[in-house]
């Protein structure tokens, strides 16, 4: 993609202090498979949440059907997401609802 | 300061873990893209949008299944090296001491053989059980030694902490 030279695009991205524009989210989604205990296991060993908080978000998972597990920069979520599916876990990435 | 962690199992176990995780590595080292434990496997993280779900596929897939068939050669060599001749008795035990490393690749693969199991069962939602179906005994038993695993690693990080 060309854009014109005279466009100063990396303006409009020096603003790294700032929460990003429009963040993503990474979201685990439920399935009757993956063990409670598993997926507890998975957000303190890879995110490195706390006990409480790993725990929380499998509940939040398990009874609702889905978390979001993390937000942030696009490549970052889909990273997060590549993570979980090396564990087995279901997950995909959207941009944060407004 | 060491964080290994030991697995005990039983002769017939070990056995069976070698044959359904040798299993599993042949699935994720030549993968039918119509299979749907494969599907299971590599979830797509753009469901909602054609176009981001094609360009990620294209690379992370392949990828995702290539670390898949590492993590289960690395659960097949640690049980090939401990393993009892066919001849020992089913009932006597042998030990794995698993580093970090391992540990990960151990949880990841029962945990991806759970998923490939539930595929072949057509697992739908918690309730789908048949105790009268052996296969059944196997994913609960994977789950077993998966929760087992689970708690030997936090059990140890407990202990460390304090």
């Amino acid at each position: 993609m060309m854009a014109p030279l005279a466009t100063p695009e990396i303006d409009e991205r020096t603003d790294v202090d700032g929460a990003p524009d429009t963040p993503w989210e990474t979201v685990v989604w439920n399935d009757p498979v993956n063990l409670m205990s598993y997926v507890v296991r998975v957000f303190r060993e890879y995110f490195g949440y706390s006990a409480e908080k790993a725990t929380s978000l499998m509940l939040a998972v398990h009874n609702e059907g889905h978390a979001v597990v993390s937000q942030g920069v696009r490549e970052q979520m889909e990273l997060h997401a590549q993570a979980m599916h090396d564990y087995g876990l279901w997950a995909t990435v959207r941009k944060a609802p407004r | 300061m060491s964080r290994d962690v030991l697995v005990v199992v039983s002769a017939w176990e070990a056995a069976n873990l070698l044959d359904l995780i040798g299993q599993f590595a042949a699935l994720v080292e030549e993968p039918d893209d119509r299979d749907p434990a494969v599907a299971r496997l590599t979830p797509d993280p753009y469901p909602d949008d054609a176009e981001a779900s094609a360009q990620f596929r294209d690379v992370a897939q392949s990828e995702l299944l290539r670390r898949r068939a590492a993590d289960a050669r690395t659960v097949l060599s640690g049980l090939r090296a401990v393993a009892p001749p066919a001849s020992a008795d089913p009932d006597a035990f042998v030990e794995l001491t698993l580093d970090d490393d391992a540990v990960r690749a151990w949880m990841r693969t029962l945990a991806a053989v759970r998923l490939v199991l539930a595929s072949r069962l057509g697992i739908v939602s918690e309730e789908d059980h048949d105790a009268e179906d052996p296969r059944f005994g196997v994913y609960d038993w994977i789950g077993y030694r998966l929760d087992a695993l689970i708690h030997a690693v936090e059990t140890h990080q407990g202990n460390e902490n304090t």
